[in-house]
């Protein structure tokens, strides 16, 4: 009995030590979305870095996006963007989220994620994302319903009319395990 | 006695106009200053109380401290204007060092902050900490950091210098925004005017009032032009979109605004002397037409999303 018990953890022992693997980010669009009365405007950026450690059936994901690389097509715009979230004194915006390593293999899940975005940090709990796995590659879809509240960002206004409080952020990205 | 009298009188004139003088001083001086202030939580968002705040002003060195409350609030008075490397340090929680608090003057710069758990002798988490663990990767030992992205200090860190060049430039185009809409209301009035200004009327009523009325314009334009034209440029910004547009449309309205009152006081004494508007002036009206066509555009290009 007790031989079998010992055959038993011997043989469970390499598959421990391969349970350690990463993710890396390899593409990504985040857009943003602005509503005023007179426009609305998204600003994308293909800039994210990403990377996902897993030990003991936990992932740890990073994912970091500098503020200057979301482009709205009016440099105007970015840059008035950019002085409001205080984008030059915290150039980088970071996400953080904690999923089950066997989440990989949902078609849905549901992520609290951890935004430190203009100096300031905010949970948002329970957002849910769409994922599809393709030839060892992770495809993750989803909307983050970010506000300007959350980051104490003043509403910026154009000819006296301020932007609506929401900024939904689409995610779209693609990951692959290593 | 008389001498004595006058001796204390100039006293007592001298002392309270110092004492005002030094009050307005003080003033000046604290109206100067700025605050700093904020929450410290703990990653679950309960407040740490005791924990101790260092402010280190980055040009000076001057040194100042807090310690935040029950509700772990801390605040820093009097705070001279400037960058500061605020750090944060509390029992049973890794130190948070911010490298760039910047301190505007006669304003309130909040911080708040969350402090991560520090792991004990052997890596894992206290009991205590365990309980306050959000279901966030902040507190794992196996969590990426930033480096681990391949993102240098340089890229991570901030520019306090930067942020103040845009936080200027934002200020000056709000006032260009704010003059050019009101410049409109006076430009409007003045193409309406120009319709009797013009006329063979004896009367000079109405165009004294269309030639104050583009006075007015042109003095509230003069102040629009200036807030745009001094703005600062922040470096390494290509331009795109509507923007070139507008300022595309600034070469034909700002000459425009040179030239149209010039053509109109030439017009205006060709009237007032009884004759008929004759030769360069006659181009008054329809330089006046196309500098207001271009504003407008101008106007409209930041404005509606074509």
């Amino acid at each position: 009995m007790h031989k079998k018990i010992l055959i038993a953890l011997f043989a469970a022992l390499p598959a421990f030590a391969l349970a350690d693997s990463q993710w890396v980010l390899k593409q990504s669009t985040l857009t943003y979305h602005v509503s005023h009365p007179l426009h609305q405007t998204d600003g994308v950026s293909h800039e994210a870095r990403g990377k996902g450690v897993c030990h003991a059936g936990q992932c740890d994901f990073l994912i970091a996006v500098p503020v200057k690389s979301f482009d709205s097509g009016d440099s105007n715009r970015d840059l008035h963007m950019l002085q409001v979230t205080r984008g030059a004194e915290f150039p980088i915006v970071t996400v953080r989220t904690r999923l089950p390593e066997s989440a990989a293999t949902s078609v849905t899940i549901y992520a609290d994620l951890e935004i430190q975005f203009a100096g300031q940090t905010a949970q948002y709990k329970q957002v849910q994302f769409r994922l599809e796995t393709q030839g060892g590659e992770t495809r993750i879809t989803g909307t983050i319903p970010a506000t300007l509240v959350d980051f104490k960002i003043d509403p910026p206004s154009l000819l006296t009319m301020p932007v609506k409080n929401e900024i939904p952020v689409r995610v779209d990205m693609t990951w692959q395990k290593q | 006695m008389i001498m004595g009298f006058w001796l204390n009188r100039f006293c007592g004139v001298f002392g309270i106009s110092l004492y005002f003088a030094l009050s307005l001083c003080l003033v000046a001086q604290t109206a100067e200053m700025g605050v700093l202030r904020g929450k410290i939580s703990d990653s679950s968002g309960a407040p740490v109380a005791n924990a101790t705040l260092t402010a280190t002003n980055a040009e000076t060195g001057q040194i100042r401290t807090a310690t935040t409350g029950t509700d772990g609030s801390y605040r820093f008075d009097q705070l001279p204007p400037g960058s500061y490397v605020l750090k944060v340090e509390a029992a049973g929680f890794k130190t948070l060092e911010i490298l760039s608090a910047t301190v505007a003057r006669n304003g309130t710069t909040t911080f708040d902050k969350k402090l991560e758990p520090e792991a004990n002798a052997g890596g894992n988490l206290t009991p205590a900490q365990q309980e306050n663990l959000p279901n966030a990767p902040s507190s794992s030992t196996t969590a990426p950091s930033l480096s681990d992205l391949g993102l240098s200090p340089e890229q991570t860190r901030g520019n306090p210098q930067e942020q103040a060049l845009l936080d200027k430039r934002t200020r000056m185009l709000k006032i260009h925004q704010r003059m050019g809409l009101i410049t409109t209301v006076p430009l409007i009035a003045s193409v309406v005017t120009s319709l009797n200004a013009g006329g063979k009327s004896e009367g000079t009523a109405s165009r004294d009032l269309h030639v104050a009325l583009g006075a007015l314009t042109g003095d509230l334009y003069g102040i629009t032009a200036y807030y745009a034209i001094r703005a600062p440029r922040i470096p390494g910004t290509n331009k795109r979109g509507p923007i070139k547009f507008h300022e595309a449309m600034a070469w034909i309205h700002g000459p425009g605004m040179i030239l149209t009152p010039i053509l109109g006081a030439m017009a205006f004494s060709q009237k007032n002397n009884g004759e008929k508007v004759h030769g360069i002036a006659r181009a008054h009206g329809p330089v006046a037409i196309v500098t207001a066509g271009a504003f407008g555009a101008a106007l409209l290009s930041v404005s509606v999303k074509f």
